[in-house]
Formats: structure tokens, C-alpha cells, sequence
């Protein structure tokens, strides 16, 4: 194969990204191997999260250098994290479904495309100003009608907040699959005397079921790794677990952005590479979870292809 | 061969762009040199942040060559990028900590103006109230969780306190705020200065009906939308905080009286201290004596190291701090974010570590 310039250099551009990608890895991993010594896996299961005394001379333990009293523990952030994300999607699903199904179905087709553009246009709404809403808006209503202690904060307004935000994902991606139904189907449906009902939950949610739950993964991806919104509006709680869907939380993404600061005054760099565990921790969970999502949605493809 | 021809001249073209750069960029640097004056750098602490724009508007009316740039990341990565030479100026809330400064002897904490911290609540009904460290201390602990308990009660006679639990707000980001305010507590409260002690992030105890929120900005949205609640915010934030209709409590001071946080009293406070402040000026401004001296008040500083790469630099740093302390500690700069100027003795002290910077 004749390697020219062209070739050469693109390749050395397509190689940049996943060796960018190994290079943040090994990162991760070179930084958080001390955390790892030290915690063991208290690190997964331990709900107390303290960088200790930084201001104080560091002190020996379990032999290594850390300032005293130090403990990383980070099961709260992992429950925060899975918690408002499921919720976010319980609350998503229904909503895209019948978002979906009403642009795919119910609307004309001279004003399906203004529709569906509106619901693509709330996925690039930025997540600050879903954070905005969720301090000046959402919190205060539940405050006053739903929290029974009247505090806003917290799982709910997390969980409501990062749904907005991944509905119009699912939505979209559903609505793609819902119009590449072939019109056979759909048709022969309605001559075998089904009704509008039946056609869309008999003859068309079978076929887009893989890419619905390629979409939704995709989604929770979005939602686990969402930062900003999360630290605006979860109350962060730390050192205790959620006893209901009004407790304060903290996820992944959001004690990192509030710790960074704190981190980088510790003379023996430990809050540093604790920090560097917890995203290694994150990156892990989000990797896994979009490659389930390709996995699904790749599978789809198939189901449509045997179809035809 | 064509491919090592082809690479060879990639690479020939590589060098001459690489070359042609770096002549613009040191030709720029040095024409630069010529006329104006060394870059620098400051970054930090984001309470400082608006004070610090201020202050390169006015050095940069005096001296036009100036070229200062300011950027907001916090305290901690302040002191962070200044050991690690990142930048010139570190802007922080606190000075450094003992452990840093045995790393890094070098590097010298300079105050440059007074900042303090209000502690406000949201009580219906309730316009006065008095606090101690103490109560602080148990509340953000847990241990008094009523509005109405004897505690309380018995440091506000004839005020009618309600019967609500008590919604405590704390900083989820770490904080100069955070540092200041667990270093009152630990200073007032033997408990807590024995188990949580003080610094930008405390680990919180559990406690099931506590907040937190980020920035002085959040701390505001989330007292005035929870009442019942108390938090600790900027004394920057005054005026905000006051149109959001939060009361300032009166604190306990070292003498056993209550003050609020007036600009007397903040300055009570720093004249208490200023004979004693060592020469590295690395002292706590908490829970100072003196008459009617309010218990937060802290000096925001400059991280500089005083070994600096290059003379020009040292010098460029010198005048833009000297520039700081004298003209920039002038009302017209403090007032607008409610600090106070550095007394007599302390800003001799502060020239003297300017003047090591070198």
C-alpha cells in the first residue's frame, strides 16, 4: 500500500483521538492508583468523604502520607449519581414515547418538521439555564407544594431537571426510527382492521423497541456525566445517603466541579489524586454505559435490515 | 524512497513554519519589551476577582504600558498555579497553610485589603437575632435543630422564636468563606475545633435537613427560598442580601458581647490584631480581642513568590502591589465590595514583604 502524504497524515489525525483517549486514561489512572492503595475498596463502599486536616502537617497512616483524618469515600456520590438518573429516566421515557408517537402519527406532515425541530431545539438548550430554572422555578415549587419540609433541594429537582434534558434525546431518536417503519406495515395493519392504537403499539413499537432502548441508554449517559445542572440544583448532600426523593444528593460529575479548589491546597497532593479516582470512577460508569448504547443500537440496525 | 522523500519534506516544512513562528513570537516578545511593560498574571480567588479588575482599571489609567491579566478559579488553585510558577499573583482568601509554606519557603502571603462575612437568616417574624459560635457550631452539627431551643433562646431575651427546625446552609464548593467561617467555630467551640476543625471544605455532618449550595451567589437563592434557614455568605454579598429581605445576625465576640458586621466593627477587629500580626502576616483575624471586634473578619491576600524568574518580572509585580495597598485601598475602590482598608501597621509590614519580592 503506497502510504503518501495524504495518507500519513490523515492517519496521524484519526490516531490523535484514541490516543487522546488513552492518554486521559492513563492519566486517570497513574493519579488515582495512591487513592486506591490507601482506601482499597472502602473507596466503592465507605459513605464518609473528608480531605482531612490540610491546613495541619500531614500524618502517617496505613504507611502512607496523607493529611489527618483523610477518608475517601464515595458510595453517597455513586447512589446520587444512579439515582437522579434513573428517576430522570423513569420520568423521561413515558414523555418521549408520547412525544414520539404524537409527531410521528397524530400531527400533519406540513407542520411535523416546526414540531419535531422544537423538541431538537430544547437538546441544545445549555445546561445552565436548565439550572437557572430548576433555582428560580422548579425548586421553589416544590418547596411550597410537594417537599414536606418545604426545602426544594435536592433527588426530585435533580431527577426533574436532567429529565428535560434527555427527553428530547429519546424523543428525536425515536421519532427517526417511528418514521422508517416501512409504510407496508403500518398499512397492512389498518386493512386488517386495527385501530390508530393498535397499529402504533402492535405493528410499531416491536420494530423501533432496540432503537427506544439504544436512545434511552444513550440518555442516561448524558445524564450520569451532566455536571452543572446537578451542582445547581441537588443540594449536595454529602455523608449521608438519600432517604427520599426530597434529601439533598450529590453526584459524580458535581462534587468534582465543587472539590476541585479545595483539593489543590493539600501539601501531600492526596486530595488530588482522590479527585482523580472519583472521575476515573465516573469515566468508567459513562464508558460502559455508551458502549451499551452502541451495542443496542447497532443491533437494530439489524432487526430493520432482516425486515426488508 | 518516495515515501522517505515525501516525509522529508513534510518534515523540512514543518521546521520552516515551526521557525517562522517562533522568529514573529520573539520578535513580538522583544519589540514588546521595548515599549511595554512584563504580563502578568493574577488568578484566584473569584471574591477578589472584582476588586482585582478594578484595581488593574486604575493602575492602567496611572501607568498605560501595563499589561495585567485577571482571572477567577478559585483560592485554592490561586495558591496552586502561583507555587507551580504559573502565574505572578495569587489571589486568596486565606493565607497559605504551615504545611505549604515548609514546601515552599519561598512563597509569602501578602494581605492586601480586609474582607468579612455576614451570618444570615431567614426567620419569619424574627428582625434581631443574636448568635454565638457555639450555637454555630451545634447547629451545623446537628446537635440544636430548633429554632426555639434553650440555647437560642436564652442568648435573644424577649425575642419570640418559632417553633421550626432549623435549615442550615453550608458552601458545596470549597471556599474562602468555608475556611473563615469553620475557623470561628473551631476557635469558639472546643468540640468542633477537636473533630471538623477548619478549612475550604469541611466534611459536613450528616444532617438530614441541611442544604448546600455553590458560590455566595447560590448561598443567597437557597436562604432566601428555604425559610427557617441560616447561612454564612461574603460580606460583598451586603447588599444583595439585604434586598432579599435576609437578616444579619449579631455575633458573640471574645468580650462576651453580641456585634454586627458594621465597618467599625470589622475595623475594631483588625486594629486588635494589627500590633501583634508577625512579619509574614500570616494570622487569623477570627475571633480577635478588642472592644466590639467582630468575630469573622479575615485579610484577603496575594500568593507571590518572592523568588521571581527575571528582574523585570519581580519589579512589575512590585509596583502593581505597592499600587494595591496604597491608592487601591482608597474607599472608592473598597466600598464597592464592602472591604476595609489595611490599618498603619500592618501595610508597613506588607511594603516589607513587597519588598522582598525580587
Amino acid at each position: 500500500m503506497k502510504l503518501g502524504p495524504f495518507r500519513l497524515s490523515v492517519l496521524a489525525l484519526a490516531l490523535l483521538i484514541p490516543a487522546s483517549l488513552v492518554a486521559i486514561v492513563l492519566f486517570l489512572m497513574v493519579y488515582s492508583l495512591p487513592v486506591f492503595k490507601f482506601s482499597g475498596l472502602h473507596f466503592f463502599t465507605d459513605i464518609n468523604w473528608n480531605f482531612g486536616d490540610t491546613e495541619d502537617d500531614p500524618v502517617m497512616t496505613r504507611g502512607m502520607l496523607v493529611p489527618g483524618g483523610a477518608s475517601y469515600g464515595i458510595l453517597v456520590f455513586i447512589a446520587g449519581t444512579i439515582l437522579s438518573s434513573a428517576i430522570a429516566i423513569i420520568i423521561a421515557v413515558p414523555l418521549s414515547i408520547g412525544a414520539a408517537i404524537f409527531l410521528a402519527e397524530a400531527v400533519p406532515p406540513k407542520i411535523r418538521p416546526a414540531l419535531s425541530m422544537l423538541v431538537e431545539l430544547v437538546a441544545v438548550v445549555p445546561s445552565i439555564v436548565f439550572g437557572l430554572w430548576g433555582i428560580w422555578v422548579l425548586i421553589p415549587f416544590i418547596g411550597h407544594y410537594l417537599s414536606p419540609t418545604g426545602n426544594g433541594y435536592g433527588l426530585l429537582a435533580a431527577s426533574v431537571v436532567l429529565a428535560l434534558m434527555i427527553t428530547p434525546i429519546i424523543a428525536t431518536t425515536l421519532l427517526d426510527a417511528l418514521m422508517q417503519v416501512p409504510k407496508e406495515n403500518r398499512e397492512s395493519a389498518f386493512a386488517l382492521g386495527a385501530t390508530h392504537f393498535e397499529v402504533v403499539s402492535k405493528a410499531m413499537m416491536p420494530m423501533v423497541r432496540a432503537t427506544l432502548i439504544g436512545g434511552i441508554v444513550l440518555a442516561l449517559g448524558r445524564a450520569l456525566g451532566e455536571t452543572m445542572a446537578v451542582a445547581m440544583v441537588s443540594g449536595g448532600g454529602v455523608n449521608i445517603l438519600p432517604t427520599s426523593i426530597f434529601s439533598p444528593i450529590s453526584s459524580i460529575a458535581s462534587f468534582i466541579v465543587n472539590n476541585l479548589d479545595s483539593s489543590q491546597g493539600d501539601s501531600t497532593n492526596m486530595s488530588v489524586y482522590a479527585i482523580a479516582a472519583v472521575a476515573l470512577v465516573l469515566f468508567l460508569i459513562t464508558l460502559a454505559v455508551n458502549a451499551a448504547a452502541k451495542l443496542l443500537s447497532s443491533g437494530a440496525l439489524h432487526v430493520r435490515k432482516r425486515q426488508h | 524512497m518516495s515515501i522517505k522523500n515525501q516525509l522529508g519534506r513534510a518534515g523540512i516544512a514543518a521546521l520552516a513554519v515551526a521557525a517562522v513562528a517562533a522568529t514573529a513570537v520573539l520578535g513580538f516578545s522583544s519589540a514588546a519589551q521595548a515599549q511595554v511593560e512584563v504580563p502578568l498574571v493574577e488568578s484566584g480567588s473569584s471574591l477578589l476577582y472584582p476588586l482585582f479588575n478594578l484595581w488593574v482599571e486604575g493602575y492602567t489609567s496611572v501607568n498605560p504600558n501595563a499589561n495585567i491579566t485577571t482571572t477567577s478559579t478559585g483560592s485554592g488553585a490561586g495558591i496552586a498555579q502561583a507555587i507551580n510558577g504559573l502565574i505572578n499573583i495569587g489571589a486568596s482568601d486565606a493565607y497559605m497553610s504551615d504545611s505549604q509554606v515548609k514546601a515552599h519557603p519561598t512563597m509569602l502571603s501578602i494581605p492586601l485589603a480586609i474582607s468579612s462575612q455576614a451570618i444570615n437568616y431567614n426567620i419569619p417574624g424574627v428582625t434581631k437575632l443574636n448568635l454565638s459560635g457555639p450555637i454555630l457550631a451545634g447547629i451545623y452539627t446537628g446537635k440544636i435543630t430548633m429554632w426555639n431551643d434553650p440555647a437560642i433562646a436564652a442568648a435573644n431575651p424577649g425575642v419570640a422564636l418559632p417553633a421550626h427546625v432549623i435549615v442550615p446552609v453550608h458552601r458545596l464548593d470549597g471556599s474562602g468563606d468555608t475556611f473563615i467561617f469553620s475557623q470561628y467555630l473551631a476557635d469558639s467551640d472546643p468540640t468542633w475545633a477537636s473533630t471538623l476543625k477548619f478549612g475550604t471544605t469541611v466534611s459536613w455532618p450528616a444532617i438530614s435537613g441541611e442544604l448546600g449550595a455553590k458560590g455566595n451567589a447560590g448561598m443567597l437563592a437557597a436562604a432566601a427560598a428555604n425559610p427557617y434557614s441560616v447561612a454564612y455568605i461574603g460580606i460583598s454579598y451586603a447588599g444583595k442580601v439585604a434586598s432579599a429581605g435576609l437578616g444579619q445576625a449579631a455575633l458573640l465576640d471574645k468580650n462576651g458581647e453580641y456585634v454586627l458586621p458594621t465597618p467599625e466593627n470589622i475595623q475594631a477587629a483588625a486594629n486588635s490584631v494589627a500590633n501583634s500580626t508577625p512579619p509574614d502576616e500570616r494570622i487569623s483575624m477570627i475571633f480577635s480581642p478588642g472592644t466590639n471586634a467582630y468575630p469573622i473578619v479575615n485579610y484577603e491576600y496575594a500568593i507571590v513568590d518572592s523568588n521571581q524568574p527575571a528582574v523585570a518580572v519581580a519589579g512589575a509585580v512590585r509596583d502593581f502591589l505597592t499600587f494595591c495597598v496604597t491608592q487601591g485601598n482608597a474607599a472608592s475602590y473598597l466600598k464597592q465590595v464592602n472591604f476595609l482598608p489595611l490599618p498603619a501597621p500592618v501595610l508597613t509590614l506588607t511594603e516589607a514583604q513587597i519588598a522582598k519580592i525580587q
